[in-house]
């Protein structure tokens, strides 16, 4: 192991971070003594006592004072490392009044970032120096925030909310994973192999946390699309909420119908019938996707539901969007 | 002897299961008698067999996970074979190799052995664990054919109540395999309690022993909790019980504290046999008493109740409250006390010793060497703000691969070769197993060693595939594990060859003061040919004879100077010791 | 001191080269070849039964411990759910139970004397008791398939109506009679922990038949009758769970 301080750790970019490196590298040279100490006496007794003619074992003694010693000396020891791990770990549990709430919302295999403005993006962006707290859930199974940078990680457990906080110190991007596993997949419904770029899963949830000034930030927010016109809103949608995954708007074959001239179009149905997509029938499928499934694709529909993801203005984006994507 | 020769019971038993003063791989013939047979170093070497064709798959299957992850994107499997590929590794590891690796195979051969019974309590249970070990295995591996399970071994809910229906066959194999560990802890438990040789006092039972019984504590206490949080799995997967899933009001988080309170024993139930062989070996080739026996026997103990209530410091980042978070960190400090106390006490019993470093010492001393690395990387996660950024790294797989496999498989490799005379009455090369030392201790530095780093650096665990910058490491790791790999099949090399051609074994080479090494080898049916009353601890070397600590073959016994009363050397085996005064 | 020679003549009566089998005691037939003494074989066998319950206690452990932590979260709904229950039909099994758990000791009593004919009523009338507890019990579950009292998807869909045991299947919980569709829980448990007993009931009954036909037979004496011993422990076992059930769920709620 190399000794250069910022080996073994990335590099700092939160608050928190200089607390936990420094306990690292305590709890590091505390082990690096006595790993050398023990290994060092059993590779010099092996050495020193080893058998040779006219060599004996002396008989054990009893030494209770050594035992008892060896035995309570850690106790301070440990309480003093514990003390210092739960100290560090109720700092980063209670957030300080005035930090900002992002909303986000994990899914497989993807991030849903909810600012304050009530616009969202796969991504994350946040300001320097300033306390963000992050709320968090899981829409499906559970899946983890884990920022290395930011020394930060947090389960999202579906069914709960869970939070982190943090304050970042310096701007650049840095990496997001999803630090619990949360399956994955590398073929298509029809158990077509997919290619590499296309296959989704645990470790395709990773993602960056760009971390920028107070002023990069606001215009990142405006820029969300508040203002945009519903088509571009829907475009940029269809994009962020990870629709691009499965439907195609170029109209090759994926693994879901094509959104190349859906609107209008009969879709024959896994039960028989048949159904004009309509606004009814995108919003119906975008928030319980098993209610209608196009006939020759995967049933039950592996679409999670964006129930509580889109918002009523997101959908009607979308539909916006869809009805751009004429057939020609 | 006694002049009553009633021509009951007993006698008829004993001929049913063939000539006790013979050796028991041949008091009986055929196929039959090993597939019905009630005599504990059989069914032990059933369990070895099997415990080592499950470490060859699973090995097997680590060897592709490591080389998947030579490069990025693809190498040779896609992501979804590689999640069923690491879920089958880690499910084949835990609960068909190392739960059953020690107690299963050493366990059911020498425990009785060491405690001059003729068996362990209830052979028919014996003979039943084995069998149920095969049918949980055998579901358990059906999950391949089925389906395959890609939910890890630890079958997180909710993850596994959506997935392939597969889940269901493993758990239900697991659930089967529990039982099998069940039984055998609580064999093991009643032979310690009952079955002990006249003068085998609780303070002179071996070091082994005492771990056998904090091992069979802990399968006995712990393995029903996995068993109901596997029913209530399939139930959830059954009938949508809805006890872990959310969106019915049930709770993720309660899969995860019953699985763990189960699972962090498990930690211990490999661990502790692994340390109980290191015991048994250090004494042996150091040529002494351990230092602070009842302390070690004690520290055993202690694992066994701590690893009761530590459960919780696998979720720390899972969602508990903040107290209960603060009081699993507290409790799981105090599991460095017991540890410690093994491995100071263990070097302490270096010192001033008569040390041979012969293969089975240099793995105990591998096994110092690698545990105190677990042990002590431990603390790191232990310490909560740390664990937030180390938890579901590469650096707690090394962590845990460390205590595990550095550990327990050292342990146990290290009583293979310490044991393999006395099982098989044949020695194996010396030369040759010391390179394949030399390769798996190396091998396995070099594979883990890596995982530590990249994990502290962020590779989270369980990835498929990883950025540019942990390339290094992971191509490290990856020959590492072949390196790792070699030595372990020139391992099996070299004991199998010492199995069908090795040199015959005299009954004790390594001049073992230890009760073991005090009957013939081939080890008779009913281990001692005269029930031995034992009169001294088993590493009290300073008051065993000479003629017990001989190393020889019986037949050049009488130029070591033995004792007047022993007038054929064969009389040797029959374990005479002396008090302690 | 050097007593090695003594403590090998002492040992010498083992020393049968597999012709006798003779210790201290004559080795009657009951005796297992490796044990030395009956004393021995009883007390590993009844160890080993002690050891075995405490397993058993500690899987429904971990139902108890999620049925106090759902109740804790959901206490009113646990309490309207539990009034569904039907309190003389449980009342008439504990009383079943408890009564079959003194007919199983009187059992071993007998066995202990050597009445073999009582110790065979005993075991009849105690495995009747088990067949009453499980008919009960059949009329309960009926009633509650009935009324769609079921866990999870399938609460409020009479005998799994609506396909709600496939999984991913649109079935939701909906309302039964006045209890909100939260009330799947309550079920839920009811159904894991009544269901595992129910399974215990029928294995320590199977257990109790296999006692009975050894008894029949007349494998047992006052000097050996570990089988009667170790199954009416079990049958406690079973009985103790019960205790704890009954109140639970259906007094409590």
């Amino acid at each position: 192991m190399s000794l250069e301080p910022t080996f073994q750790l990335p590099e700092q970019m939160s608050t928190s971070a200089p607390h936990i490196d420094n306990l690292y590298y305590f709890v590091y040279w505390l082990s690096v003594v006595l790993f050398v100490g023990i290994v060092g006496a059993m590779c010099w007794f092996a050495w020193a006592y080893r058998t040779r003619p006219g060599h004996k074992a002396t008989p054990t003694p009893h030494n209770l004072v050594l035992e008892l010693a060896w035995t309570i000396a850690p106790v301070p020891l440990l309480i003093m490392l514990f003390h210092w791990g739960f100290q560090g770990y109720m700092d980063l549990s209670v957030a300080p009044a005035g930090a900002e709430e992002v909303r986000v919302r994990a899914f497989q295999w993807g991030w849903d970032f909810e600012y304050k403005t009530g616009e969202s993006d796969s991504k994350l962006h946040i300001p320097v120096g300033r306390p963000i707290k992050l709320v968090m859930s899981s829409n499906d199974v559970l899946h983890a925030f884990f920022v290395p940078g930011l020394r930060t990680k947090r389960d999202l457990v579906p069914g709960m909310y869970t939070s982190v906080w943090f304050e970042a110190t310096k701007p650049g991007q840095t990496d997001l994973f999803c630090a619990e596993y949360c399956g994955g997949k590398s073929k298509d419904q029809n158990g077509n192999e997919l290619d590499f770029a296309q296959f989704k899963g645990h470790w395709a949830m990773h993602s960056d946390v760009t971390i920028e000034s107070e002023e990069a930030y606001q215009k990142y927010l405006d820029g969300l699309g508040g203002n945009k016109p519903p088509e571009e809103r829907g475009k940029s949608l269809y994009e962020k909420k990870q629709c691009i995954g499965c439907h195609t708007i170029d109209g090759s074959k994926g693994v879901a119908p094509t959104w190349k001239g859906i609107w209008g179009r009969q879709e024959k149905l896994s039960d028989g019938t048949t159904i004009t997509v309509d606004e009814n029938y995108v919003r119906e499928s975008v928030l319980e996707p098993n209610a209608k499934i196009v006939n020759g694709y995967a049933s039950p529909s592996v679409m999670p539901t964006f129930k509580g993801t889109l918002k009523d203005k997101d959908i009607d984006a979308i539909i916006a969007f869809m009805k751009t994507l004429k057939d020609k | 002897m006694a002049a009553v020769d009633l021509p009951i019971g007993g006698h008829a038993a004993e001929s049913e299961h063939g000539d006790p003063n013979a050796p028991y791989y041949s008091a009986k013939k055929g196929w039959k008698s090993w597939a019905y047979t009630l005599d504990h170093k059989r069914i032990a070497w059933l369990y070895l067999t099997m415990i080592s064709i499950a470490f060859l798959a699973g090995g097997i299957f680590a060897l592709l996970l490591r080389f998947e992850l030579w490069s990025r994107g693809k190498t040779i499997v896609d992501a979804e074979t590689y999640n069923r590929f690491f879920t089958l590794h880690g499910g084949i590891m835990v609960f068909l190799f190392i739960i059953p690796s020690v107690p299963a195979a050493f366990g059911n051969f020498f425990l009785p052995i060491m405690i001059g019974a003729k068996d362990v309590a209830f052979p028919r249970l014996n003979m039943l664990s084995f069998y149920v070990y095969i049918v949980g295995a055998t579901f358990a591996l059906s999950s391949i054919i089925i389906g395959a399970v890609d939910t890890g071994w630890t079958f997180y809910t909710p993850y596994s109540v959506t997935t392939s229906n597969a889940v269901i066959s493993m758990t239900f194999g697991v659930f089967v395999l529990g039982f099998s560990s069940i039984l055998t802890g609580l064999n093991f438990l009643v032979t310690i309690h009952t079955m002990r040789a006249p003068g085998m006092t609780w303070k002179r039972l071996p070091l082994f022993i005492w771990g056998m019984y904090a091992t069979g504590l802990m399968q006995v206490l712990a393995t029903p909790v996995l068993a109901i949080t596997l029913l209530l799995l399939i139930f959830e997967r059954f009938f949508g019980a809805g006890i872990f899933d959310p969106k019915l009001g049930g709770d993720p988080v309660l899969f995860q504290h019953f699985f763990w309170f189960y699972s962090h024993p498990a930690v211990y139930i490999m661990i502790v046999p692994g340390m109980a062989i290191v015991s048994e070996i250090i004494s042996t080739f150091t040529r002494r008493q351990i230092f602070g026996k009842f302390a070690v026997a004690l520290s055993s103990l202690g694992l066994a109740l701590l690893g009761f209530l530590v459960w919780g410091h696998h979720m720390f980042t899972a969602g508990m409250s903040e107290f209960s978070t603060m009081l699993f960190s507290a409790l799981t400090f105090f599991v460095a006390i017991p540890s410690g106390v093994k491995i100071f006490n263990w070097t302490a019993t270096m010192y001033k010793g008569d040390i041979k470093l012969v293969t089975p010492m240099l793995y105990a001393m591998g096994f110092i060497f690698l545990f105190s690395i677990g042990g002590l990387t431990g603390l790191f996660l232990g310490m909560l703000s740390v664990d937030i950024h180390l938890h579901d790294t590469y650096f707690v797989v090394a962590h845990f691969h460390y205590v595990m496999m550095g550990g327990t498989v050292m342990g146990f490799l290290g009583g293979l070769f310490y044991w393999w005379p006395k099982m098989t009455g044949k020695l194996y090369n010396e030369a040759q197993a010391r390179i394949s030392f030399v390769l798996v201790f190396i091998g396995f530095n070099v594979t883990f060693m890596s995982q530590f780093i990249m994990g502290s650096r962020g590779m989270p665990r369980r990835y498929y595939d990883y950025l540019e910058q942990f390339e290094p490491f992971h191509k490290a790791s990856t020959i590492g594990s072949w390196i790792l790999g070699a030595g372990l099949f020139f391992t099996g090399y070299i004991l199998l060859s010492a199995l069908f051609k090795g040199k015959k074994a005299p009954p004790n080479p390594w001049g073992s003061a230890a009760l073991e090494w005090q009957t013939e080898t081939p080890v008779v049916l009913a281990n001692f040919r005269k029930p031995p009353i034992v009169t001294r601890d088993p590493y009290d070397y300073h008051l065993a004879t000479e003629a017990e600590l001989f190393d020889g073959f019986p037949e050049d016994a009488p130029k070591v100077a033995a004792k007047p009363s022993e007038k054929t050397p064969a009389k040797k085996s029959t374990t005479k010791k002396k008090d302690e005064e | 001191m050097a007593n090695v020679t003594e403590t090998v003549e002492g040992a010498d009566a083992h020393d049968a080269g597999g012709e006798g089998h003779d210790d201290h005691d004559a080795h009657p037939a009951f005796l297992q070849h490796h044990f030395d003494t009956p004393a021995q074989q009883f007390d590993a066998s009844k160890l080993g039964m002690w050891v075995f319950i405490a397993t058993e206690i500690l899987m429904f452990g971990g139902l108890f411990v999620a049925y106090g932590i759902f109740r804790a979260s959901d206490a009113e709904v646990f309490f309207a759910a539990h009034k569904v229950l039907d309190k003389q039909m449980g009342a008439l099994n504990t009383i079943v139970l408890l009564f079959s758990s003194l007919t199983a000791a009187l059992a071993v009593r007998s066995a202990q004397t050597g009445k073999r004919q009582m110790t065979s009523i005993y075991l009849v009338i105690t495995i009747a008791c088990a067949c009453i507890f499980l008919v009960v019990k059949y009329f309960e579950y009926t009633h509650k398939l009935h009324d769609g009292l079921l866990p999870g998807h399938c609460f409020g869909h009479p005998w799994f109506g609506d396909k709600c045991t496939e999984h991913g299947s649109s079935a939701v919980p909906i309302s039964v009679e006045g209890l909100p569709p939260r009330a799947n829980m309550f079920f839920a448990l009811y159904f894991a922990m009544t269901g595992l007993h129910g399974l215990h009931v029928v294995i320590g009954m199977s257990i109790l038949i296999w006692v009975l036909i050894k008894n029949i037979k007349g494998q047992f004496s006052p000097a050996y009758f570990t089988h009667v011993d170790l199954g009416a422990l079990y049958w406690h076992l079973v009985d103790l769970v019960w205790i704890y059930l009954f109140p639970l769920l259906y007094l409590v709620g």
